[in-house]
C-alpha cells in the first residue's frame, strides 16, 4: 500500500509484508472463484480469531493510557459489532459459531493474547496495527466486485482506512524497542492464516 | 481423580511421544549430539516460560497453600534451569543467538496465554502434560537405556524420584483447582499436542 511504503515497521519487515497481505486465498475471493468450503473455513476460523482478538483489544485498551485509549476503545466496539456481523453470515450459511479452532488461529490468538498481558502496551498497539493494516492492505487490492463485494468492502473503506492511519499514528507516538520484533510475528501469523484458510 | 482421566484420554499422544523417533535415539544413545544442542538451548527458553506461567497462577490463587506449592513448583523449575545451564556450558550453546522455533513460540505463547488468561486450574491443565510426560518417558527410556548412554543424565533427571515426585504434586494441585470440564480437556490435550511438536523441531531443523 503506497501510503504505508514507507513506515519503518514494514520497510524494516522486508519480504514478510508481502507474504501477510497477498495469497491464494484472496486471489480467488478477488477472481469470484473461492471454492465454498475454502469460505466457509475462513468465516468460522476468522470468527474464533476475531473471539480472541477482542480480549486483546480490551486488556490494550485497559493498558494504554489517554489520550492514546481513545482509538483503541473505538476498535474495541467496532469489534463488538464485527462480531454480530460475523455471527449473522455463520448463521446464513449454517456455520458454527463453535468450529474447533484450527492448530495456526490458535497459535495466533495465544500470541495475541500473551502480548497483551505480557508485554508493554506500546509492543501491543504495533501489534494491533499489524493486524489491522494487514487486512486493509490484503483486501485493498481487490476490486469491490463479484459474490464477495460486502467483505471486500468492508475491510477497504475509508473508515476502516482512517482507523488504521489512527492506530499507525499511536506506534509512532508510543514507540518501543520490542515493536519490531512482534510486528513482524503479527505478519507470520496472518501469512500462516491464510494459507491455512486456503489449504484446510 | 481428573489427573487420572486426562492422562488417560491422551495416552495416544504420551504414547506418539515415547515412540518419536527424537526420544528413541535419546533412549538407545544414538541421537545426534548437535540434534540434542538444538533440543536443550530451545528447553531453556520453554523453561523461562514454564516458570512464569507458574508464578502468574500462583498470583491468581486464593488459597495461599496452592501459592505454596506453586513456589515450590517454581523452585523446581530453576534447579532445572540450572540443570540446563550445565548442559549449555558443555555444549557449548550461545543461549543469546537462541532463537525461539515456531513450535517453541507457539508452546510459549499457549502458556502465557493460559496464565495470564484463564484461572489456575486451566493453566495448571496446560502445565501437567510436561510434567506427567517427561516423568513418563525418563522412566521408560531408564528401563531400557544401555551401558554409557551419554543422555543418562538427561534420562536419569526425569527418571529420578525427585522429579516425580514434582510431577505428582502438580497433578495434585490441578486436581485441587481444575473442574472437569471443556476448557481443562483442551488445554490439557494442546499442551500434548506441543510437547510432540516440541521434539519433532529440533529434527526438522537438522534436515
Amino acid at each position: 500500500m503506497q501510503e504505508y511504503e514507507n513506515t519503518p515497521l514494514i520497510v524494516a519487515a522486508g519480504s514478510l509484508w508481502d507474504e501477510a497481505t497477498r495469497a491464494a486465498f484472496l486471489d480467488a475471493i478477488g477472481e469470484g472463484t473461492l471454492p465454498s468450503a475454502a469460505f466457509g473455513r475462513w468465516l468460522e476460523q476468522d470468527y474464533r480469531f476475531a473471539c480472541g482478538l477482542m480480549s486483546f483489544q480490551a486488556v490494550t485498551a485497559a493498558k494504554t493510557p489517554r489520550p492514546s485509549q481513545r482509538p483503541v476503545v473505538a476498535g474495541l466496539s467496532s469489534i463488538d459489532a464485527e462480531l454480530d456481523w460475523f455471527e449473522n453470515h455463520l448463521g446464513q450459511r449454517g456455520l458454527s459459531t463453535d468450529a474447533p479452532v484450527h492448530p495456526v488461529c490458535r497459535r495466533y490468538v495465544d500470541f495475541l493474547l500473551a502480548t497483551a498481558y505480557a508485554q508493554p502496551f506500546e509492543v501491543s498497539l504495533a501489534v494491533l496495527f499489524g493486524v489491522e493494516v494487514c487486512y486493509l492492505a490484503a483486501w485493498s487490492r481487490l476490486e469491490a466486485q463479484g459474490p464477495y463485494a460486502e467483505f471486500i468492502t468492508r475491510w477497504s473503506g475509508e473508515g476502516f482506512a482512517a482507523y488504521v492511519r489512527t492506530l499507525h499514528e499511536l506506534t509512532l507516538r508510543h514507540p518501543h524497542p520490542a515493536q519490531q520484533s512482534c510486528f513482524e510475528q503479527t505478519l507470520r501469523h496472518e501469512r500462516d492464516f491464510w494459507r491455512m484458510t486456503w489449504e484446510g | 481423580m481428573l489427573h487420572d482421566l486426562l492422562w488417560e484420554r491422551n495416552i495416544d499422544l504420551a504414547g506418539e511421544c515415547l515412540d518419536h523417533p527424537f526420544v528413541r535415539r535419546l533412549g538407545e544413545g544414538t541421537l545426534n549430539p548437535d540434534c540434542f544442542r538444538r533440543y536443550i538451548a530451545q528447553d531453556a527458553f520453554f523453561l523461562e516460560s514454564f516458570l512464569r506461567a507458574y508464578a502468574v497462577a500462583g498470583a491468581k490463587c486464593a488459597d495461599l497453600r496452592h501459592v505454596k506449592m506453586l513456589h515450590e513448583f517454581m523452585t523446581g523449575a530453576l534447579e532445572e534451569l540450572k540443570m540446563h545451564a550445565g548442559y549449555v556450558r558443555s555444549l557449548g550453546i550461545d543461549l543469546t543467538q537462541v532463537r525461539p522455533y515456531p513450535a517453541t513460540r507457539a508452546y510459549v505463547d499457549f502458556l502465557q496465554a493460559m496464565a495470564w488468561h484463564e484461572p489456575p486450574g486451566v493453566t495448571l491443565a496446560a502445565m501437567t502434560p510436561c510434567m506427567r510426560l517427561y516423568a513418563y518417558i525418563g522412566s521408560a527410556l531408564a528401563a531400557a537405556s544401555p551401558p554409557r548412554n551419554p543422555f543418562q543424565d538427561w534420562i536419569e533427571t526425569y527418571a529420578g524420584e525427585d522429579f516425580r515426585a514434582v510431577a505428582s504434586d502438580v497433578e495434585s494441585l490441578l486436581d485441587a483447582l481444575a473442574d472437569d470440564q471443556p476448557a481443562v480437556h483442551d488445554a490439557y490435550r494442546y499442551a500434548m499436542q506441543c510437547e510432540l511438536a516440541f521434539f519433532s523441531a529440533p529434527m526438522e531443523d537438522e534436515a
